[in-house]
C-alpha cells in the first residue's frame, strides 16, 4: 500500500479557518489574515496564517535585520561595492572577528572588528528575544515550554562560540567568523590547532546524540506513518489508552530489537538526544583551549586513544635550526 | 490531488534521472604508480604526464680536450671550471630547456656574445650559480637526481608553476582584514589566498600549528596562522601530488614520531625554497623584475594562461615549480649526471658579491 509513502501529504482537510483562541488584553492584533493555500497544503497544513509576532518577534526581526544588514554591507565593501563580485564571491566574503591584539576590547576600530561586535551583537539580541517569543507563545497558548528549552540548547552552542569562549580565552579573535566559507575555515583550523577534536569525549557525545536523533527521528517518524491506519496518528491518545496502533508498533520494535519505547518515552527520547546534542557540544567546545590544548594527547593520557609502536623507520636528527617545540614528540612508549 | 502528486514524483524522477544520465562524468584518465613505501600510490593525468614530465634527451658528449672556458670567451665569471667545448655544448642544452623559441637572442643582445646587456642574461649568470648550488648542496633533497634548468623552465623562459608575492588588498573603510582571494584564478589551488607563500617559503616564519601539551601552554597557533599554514600544506600536496597520509599521521599532525620519513624530506623542501627564494630568486629581482612590463614580448606566450593577476617583483619558487604534481620531478630522470658543469660547487664562489655586482652599462 503506497498511502503515506511520500513527501506529500495524502489528506488536505478543507472547512472554516481556525482563528485561534482569543488574544489577553493588551495584546497586539494578529497579523497576515488566513488564507489557503493547496501547494503549501501538499507539504503541511494548507491553511496560512495568522501569525502573531507582537512587540517581542518584531523587536526580534529588527535587531535580525540590522546584524544581517551589517555582514552583508561590511561583505559587499570588500569587493568594492560591485554586485557582480558579490554574487560571485559570496560564499567565500566573511565578517572577522577583531584581530588577537584587541583582546576583549568592547570598542574596537570598526574595520578591525568592531563591525563584527556590532553584527554579532545584534544577532545575539535578535535570537534571544526570539527565544523569548518562544516562550511567552507557548505560555499563551497554555503549554509546555519544552520547544523553548530545546531552543535554548541551540542557544546555548551559539553563545559559547560567539561569546562565552571567547571571553574564558581572553580575545573576541577567538569568535567565529560570519561567512560561509570563513566558518568552515574557522572549523578546520580549531580541530586542528587543538590537537584533534575527534579525540574530544563532548564532541563524541555530541556526534552519538546528533546521529542518534536522525535514527530515532526516522524511526518513530516511520512507526506512525505505519500504523496510522489503525490509529497511530493519534499519538498523544494512545499513550494514556493504548489500542491496537500501540499494540502492534510495540510489538514490531520488541521483535526486530528485543526492546521498545512506548507513545510517551518516544518522544522523551527524540527530545532528549536533540538537547544533548548542542549541549555537549558545547561543552567540548568550551573545554577547548581553556582546560585542554591537544585533544589527541588529552585521549592518550587517559587511555582512549592508544600509543601505537613506531613502525616507520626512526626519523634523521632534525637538521640545525628546527626549533626546539618542533623536535620530533616521542611518547612515553617510544 | 493524486495525479498532482504523481507528476510532481516523475518530474522529480525524471530531473534526477537527467542529472545522473545525460551529463558526461567521464574524468581525464589517470594513471597510479607505487612510488614507495606499502599504500603510497600516486595519481596523476596521463596527460600531464606525458607533455610536462618527460625529460629531453641529453646532447651528444663534448669532443675531449681544447681550451679552456676563460681563455676562450670573454666575460664568463660562473663557468670558470669547464672546457670551451663542455661550455658551448651546456649552452646549446640551456638554450633548448630555457628559450627554444627565442635561441640565443633571448640572453645575448646583438653580435657581441659578451655583453651583459640583456637582463634575461643577468638573470640567467643567478640562475647557474643558485642550479650549482643546489646540485652540491642540497643532494639530500634532490636524492641524486639533481637539477638542471629544465627540471624547472620545461622548454619555457617563465617556468610553468611560480608565484609571485602578492599585492594585500586594498585597505578598505569597512574591514581591513579581508581574505586574499584570487578571483581571476582558474584552479582551485590559485584562487586560495597565497600569503602563506610568502611567509613561509621566503620569511623563516615558524610552522607550526598545533599545541604540544594537553593542558594550555600558549603554544596553540593563532587562527590565521593555522589558515596560512593549511594553505601552504595544501600548496605542497598539490605540488607533489600525494595527500596528507603521505607525510604526516592525521591523530596527529605535528607528531614527528608518527609521521612518515617523507616528512623529512618535505622539510628539507621547505628549507631548500627558503634558501633559493631569499639567497637566488629574489636577488635577480632587482635585476630583472617580472612584471607585466618586462614579461611582453618573449615571456607573455608562455606565461601560463591563469597567472592574470596583478603581479609585482619577480616570480619565485614554490614546490610545484619542480615537482609539477608528482614526487619526483621529471620522474627521477638524472639529467644532470650528462651535464657534470652544473654540479660545480657553487660556495667557491660567493654567492652575494656575484648577484649583487652591478651589471655593466648598457
Amino acid at each position: 500500500m503506497a498511502r503515506f509513502h511520500t513527501l506529500f501529504t495524502a489528506i488536505e482537510l478543507e472547512g472554516p479557518f481556525e482563528g485561534g483562541p482569543p488574544l489577553p488584553r493588551g495584546s497586539n492584533p494578529r497579523m497576515l489574515m488566513p488564507r489557503r493555500s493547496v501547494w503549501l497544503g501538499r507539504l503541511g497544513e494548507s491553511q496560512v496564517g495568522p501569525t502573531y509576532l507582537g512587540g517581542l518577534g518584531l523587536l526580534s526581526l529588527a535587531c535580525g535585520f540590522i546584524a544581517i544588514e551589517v555582514i552583508g554591507l561590511n561583505m559587499w565593501a570588500s569587493v568594492d561595492w560591485n554586485i557582480i563580485r558579490f554574487i560571485k564571491m559570496l560564499p567565500f566574503l566573511a565578517l572577522e572577528p577583531p584581530s588577537a591584539r584587541q583582546g576583549l576590547h568592547l570598542f574596537p576600530p570598526l574595520d578591525d572588528g568592531g563591525w563584527y561586535l556590532i553584527a554579532g551583537f545584534f544577532l545575539t539580541a535578535s535570537i534571544l528575544l526570539w527565544w523569548a517569543r518562544m516562550y511567552l507563545r507557548a505560555k499563551a497558548l497554555g503549554m509546555g515550554t519544552h520547544v523553548a528549552w530545546a531552543f535554548a540548547s541551540a542557544i546555548w552552542l551559539y553563545l559559547v562560540l560567539g561569546f562565552i569562549r571567547p571571553i574564558m580565552m581572553g580575545s573576541w579573535s577567538e569568535a567565529v567568523p560570519f561567512g560561509v566559507i570563513a566558518h568552515l575555515n574557522w572549523t578546520a583550523t580549531f580541530s586542528v590547532r587543538y590537537g584533534n577534536l575527534f579525540y574530544n569525549p563532548f564532541h563524541m557525545l555530541s556526534i552519538v546524540f546528533l546521529y542518534g536523533s536522525t535514527m530515532l527521528f526516522t524511526m518513530h517518524g516511520g512507526t506512525i506513518l505505519a500504523t496510522t491506519r489503525f490509529g497511530g496518528d493519534h499519538e498523544t491518545r494512545e499513550i494514556v489508552d493504548p489500542g491496537s496502533a500501540m499494540e502492534r508498533s510495540a510489538l514490531f520494535w520488541r521483535w526486530t530489537m528485543g526492546f521498545n519505547a512506548n507513545f510517551e518515552s518516544i518522544h522523551a527520547w527524540i527530545y532528549t538526544f536533540a538537547i544533548l546534542t548542542t549541549l555537549t557540544g558545547g561543552i567540548g567546545i568550551l573545554m577547548t583551549g581553556t582546560v585542554v590544548d591537544n585533544w589527541y594527547l588529552w585521549g592518550v593520557k587517559h587511555g582512549i586513544a592508544p600509543e601505537y609502536a613506531q613502525v616507520l623507520p626512526t626519523p634523521p636528527a632534525p637538521p640545525p635550526g628546527v626549533a626546539a617545540e618542533k623536535q620530533p614528540h616521542l611518547g612515553p612508549s617510544q | 490531488m493524486k495525479s498532482l502528486t504523481i507528476a510532481a514524483t516523475v518530474v522529480l524522477v525524471a530531473a534526477g534521472a537527467f542529472v545522473v544520465f545525460v551529463p558526461s562524468y567521464t574524468g581525464v584518465p589517470r594513471a597510479a604508480v607505487q612510488v614507495g613505501l606499502p599504500q603510497q600510490v600516486q595519481f596523476f593525468t596521463v596527460a600531464e604526464q606525458s607533455r610536462l614530465n618527460q625529460s629531453p634527451a641529453p646532447l651528444p658528449p663534448a669532443p675531449a680536450g681544447g681550451a679552456d672556458t676563460p681563455a676562450h670567451f670573454k666575460n664568463v665569471t660562473v663557468l670558470t671550471d669547464v672546457g670551451a667545448a663542455e661550455f658551448m655544448r651546456l649552452q646549446t642544452a640551456i638554450t633548448a630547456w630555457v628559450a627554444p623559441e627565442q635561441g640565443c637572442s633571448f640572453c645575448h643582445g646583438g653580435s657581441d656574445y659578451a655583453s651583459d646587456a640583456r637582463p634575461e642574461k643577468r638573470v640567467a649568470r643567478v640562475m647557474l650559480l643558485m642550479t650549482r648550488h643546489l646540485n652540491s648542496d642540497w643532494t639530500k633533497h634532490l636524492a641524486g637526481a639533481g637539477v638542471t634548468c629544465y627540471t624547472c623552465h620545461r622548454g619555457q623562459p617563465v617556468p610553468p608553476e611560480i608565484w609571485f608575492p602578492s599585492t594585500p588588498p586594498q585597505h578598505n573603510a569597512f574591514i581591513d582584514r579581508q581574505e586574499n582571494w584570487r578571483e581571476s584564478a582558474d584552479t582551485v589551488r590559485k584562487f586560495f589566498p597565497d600569503d602563506s607563500y610568502a611567509e613561509y617559503l621566503y620569511d623563516d616564519e615558524p610552522i607550526s600549528v598545533q599545541s604540544t601539551t594537553v593542558e594550555p601552554s600558549g603554544t596553540v597557533s593563532s587562527r590565521i596562522e593555522a589558515k596560512r599554514i593549511y594553505e601552504l600544506m595544501m600548496t605542497m600536496s598539490d605540488g607533489i601530488g600525494v595527500n596528507c597520509g603521505y607525510c604526516h599521521n592525521s591523530r596527529y599532525f605535528a607528531s614527528w614520531a608518527q609521521s612518515t620519513p617523507y616528512r623529512w624530506i618535505g622539510y628539507d623542501g621547505i628549507r631548500l625554497l627558503r634558501d633559493i627564494n631569499t639567497n637566488y630568486l629574489r636577488r635577480v629581482a632587482s635585476t630583472a623584475p617580472q612584471t607585466r612590463a618586462l614579461t611582453k614580448v618573449t615571456n607573455l606566450p608562455v606565461l601560463p594562461p591563469q597567472q592574470v593577476y596583478p603581479q609585482t617583483g619577480n616570480g619565485l619558487a614554490l614546490c610545484a615549480t619542480c615537482h609539477l604534481g608528482i614526487t619526483r620531478p621529471l620522474n627521477g630522470v638524472n639529467l644532470v649526471h650528462d651535464y657534470p658543469e652544473l654540479i660545480g660547487s657553487s660556495r667557491s664562489v660567493p654567492v652575494a658579491k656575484t648577484a649583487a655586482s652591478p651589471p655593466p652599462a648598457g
